[in-house]
């Protein structure tokens, strides 16, 4: 399947230096193989992705930067595995992701990745620690322990005092660290955030980023999707991707 | 391998629990959230409940009532009369009219030769005029019975008062027992013992009256305490024997009534001798308290079968109500489904949490319909005038079946919200 692609596209696909082409590297959280995404408009096939390949070792952190259209938000539903691949492999601590149908793809999204969205998501009329416990629940962790896990995730983004409040009686920097809490409680192998401050002010953007650099510093593997350079620059590697391919891949610090 | 089996399942089964929990209490918080569509979809179903629980509910009534008119005498019971108590077709009649009378002779015949027979009485009816000073009753029922044990078999008890001796009842003198609507008509609703001693006139001729009996109730409307017992000595002498009368016969226990029915029939074949060869008709009849009950069931079975038909559409209506409503929610509720799958939540747990709001609605739609219902049916039942029967299994069943229209009118919803892309869900707003 892939030889035909390589066949077809000879000279799109573009593949890191580090990168072995068949099978996975054992040691890299995230390995992703020559992924195609195609998507049907009537009888036109539409390219979103084509050929992309990266490896993503545990604890980086990384930003993937590129207007909008680039694809990387296609690129981030596949590596939070809301979506699969057209074409390629996509390895995940050590799993197959490509082959899974939707139940084990929400299984992966459940234990494997936290989400932080730019318009934070979260349940209008659960508590904060509600919310937090969300993933906890549908991965089957019982009460107490659910309820613990849930604190000390608040804690560690300094919430503590907040966590029966309903996300209209927080601010957007709160609503945002909630979010990030509800990503981390189940202890994901990547935290995954689209455009984190994309609705926040300047000064709150700071607080945000400062944690994830803390989240960081502490082990975590986070990938930033953004089109704010100011953003990505927080992050020690970046990827661009620029009309489904990628364009460039540089460690900055 | 063996570990990694061993976790699977131990999550799964904690999994579910949680899920399940999460979905009920999203689904009150959800219904909590949209008072309006809740009321709507409440009253769907409410309307529907209401009306199955309602009928369902008057028809047991209904049954009941006419079960209890005719086994007041008893299962125990059987009668032997000229005429059959419910004639079929013309040639039944013509052929029952040809016969003979069924006499005190008769009566006596089978309380002497039927062993199995615990109770023997006979029974003649008319309908007369009764009067009270100037208080007047009319159409009331006059049963003149003989021995006093036919009370028993009747299924009657004396309130008030006594019942006359058996010399009494031999001697042909004019003394009654009154049912209780004579206090009502001719008393002007005086307690029971004001009657007792007084004098009451039928058909002319005055009666003592020794007696008030306990109600018995109405049954569609007919009162069956519109009556004045006398002695059958003092029923011949008023209205002739001339009359055909009517033996009851009761046996102790079910199982006999089968072994006195064929020593009765054996007693009334030789007392009829002169027709024997004649196959046609043996020359009396011999009816159980079933005839009754299975003339009452085939005559009203298919008249229950629509009216539980029309009042289960009202459930169907209810039904769509609720799926209608089950769909708008789905649709405004698409953002949060995304959320919920993005973190993690699988098909069935989306399929589960619709279902289980779906079927949290209707079961409280349910359970206040069987409210409604039994006070509708309470309503009616106090107006035409007999008993309510609140059973626990209609209740249930009234709750059981708006839960599982829940799950029918609710799964398609929840399929739909169950499917739905990711992606596509956290776009919506």
């Amino acid at each position: 399947m892939s030889d035909a692609t390589l066949t077809l596209t000879p000279s799109e696909s573009v593949i890191t230096p580090h990168a072995e082409v068949n099978g996975h590297d054992p040691k890299m959280l995230i390995s992703m193989r020559n992924i195609w995404k195609t998507y049907q408009m009537g009888t036109e096939s539409v390219h979103a992705l084509h050929g992309v390949s990266f490896d993503i070792p545990r604890g980086e952190y990384i930003a993937i930067i590129g207007p909008s259209g680039s694809g990387k938000s296609t690129l981030m539903n596949l590596i939070g595995c809301l979506d699969t691949a057209t074409q390629g492999e996509y390895w995940l601590n050590g799993k197959n992701v490509s082959e899974m149908d939707d139940d084990e793809l929400a299984r992966i999204r459940n234990q494997e990745v936290g989400f932080v969205f730019q318009t934070f998501n979260l349940l209008a009329r659960a508590t904060a620690l509600h919310n937090v416990e969300l993933p906890l629940i549908y991965g089957g962790v019982g009460a107490s322990q659910r309820h613990d896990m849930a604190k000390k995730a608040l804690q560690s983004v300094d919430l503590t005092e907040r966590m029966t409040h309903k996300p209209n009686e927080l601010s957007g920097g709160q609503r945002q660290r909630v979010a990030i809490a509800r990503a981390l409680v189940n202890h994901p192998s990547i935290l995954l955030a689209d455009e984190p401050t994309g609705a926040l002010d300047s000064h709150t953007s700071m607080e945000i980023m400062d944690l994830f650099e803390r989240l960081h510093s502490e082990g975590n593997t986070i990938i930033v999707v953004t089109h704010e350079h100011d953003i990505a620059e927080r992050a020690h590697r970046v990827i661009s991707i620029r009309d489904g391919q990628i364009e460039k891949d540089e460690r900055i610090r | 391998m063996f570990f990694v089996l061993l976790r699977g399942q131990q999550s799964l089964s904690l999994f579910r629990l949680a899920a399940i929990w999460e979905a009920f209490r999203v689904a009150t918080a959800s219904l909590r959230a949209n008072k309006l569509r809740t009321a709507l979809t409440l009253v769907g179903i409410i309307v529907g409940v209401t009306a199955v629980i309602a009928v369902v509910t008057i028809i047991k009534g209904l049954d009941q009532t006419v079960a209890q008119t005719f086994s007041s005498q008893g299962s125990t019971v059987f009668t032997i009369s000229k005429n059959p108590q419910i004639i079929k077709s013309r040639e039944e009649f013509i052929k029952s009219n040809r016969r003979k009378d069924v006499t005190h002779e008769d009566a006596e015949a089978i309380a002497r030769t039927c062993t199995a027979c615990w109770r023997v009485g006979i029974a003649a009816n008319a309908v007369e005029t009764v009067k009270y000073n100037d208080q007047k009753a009319e159409n009331v029922r006059i049963r003149g019975v003989d021995p006093i044990t036919m009370f028993d078999i009747d299924g009657v008890s004396i309130n008030v008062g006594r019942i006359w001796t058996e010399s009494e009842g031999a001697s042909g003198r004019e003394i009654c027992v009154i049912g209780p609507d004579m206090l009502k008509n001719l008393f002007n609703d005086a307690p029971a013992d004001r009657a007792v001693g007084q004098e009451i006139r039928i058909d002319g001729r005055p009666y003592l009256v020794l007696g008030v009996l306990e109600p018995l109730g109405s049954i569609f409307g007919f009162s069956r305490d519109n009556v004045v017992y006398i002695p059958y000595s003092t029923y011949q002498k008023a209205y002739g024997g001339r009359r055909s009368l009517v033996v009851f016969i009761q046996v102790h226990k079910t199982d006999q009534l089968e072994s006195a029915e064929d020593q009765v029939r054996t007693v009334m074949r030789n007392r009829r001798g002169h027709l024997i060869g004649n196959t046609d008709d043996e020359g009396f009849a011999l009816e159980t308290q079933d005839v009754f009950l299975n003339l009452y069931g085939s005559a009203t079975s298919n008249i229950y079968l629509v009216t539980i038909g029309v009042a289960a559409i009202s459930l169907v209506v209810g039904g769509i109500v609720v799926m209608n409503i089950m769909l708008v929610s789905v649709t405004e509720r698409t953002k949060e489904i995304g959320i919920r799958k993005a973190i993690g939540a699988r098909r069935k747990d989306i399929l589960t949490q619709f279902l289980i709001e779906a079927v949290t609605v209707t079961a409280i739609g349910g359970a206040i319909g069987v409210g409604t219902g039994f006070g509708l049916a309470y309503i009616i039942s106090a107006l035409i005038g007999f008993p309510l029967l609140v059973s626990v299994a209609s209740a249930v069943l009234g709750v059981g079946v708006s839960s599982a229209v829940g799950i029918i009118s609710g799964l398609w919803p929840a399929w739909r919200a169950a499917k739905l892309d990711p992606i596509e869900a956290l776009r919506a707003e």
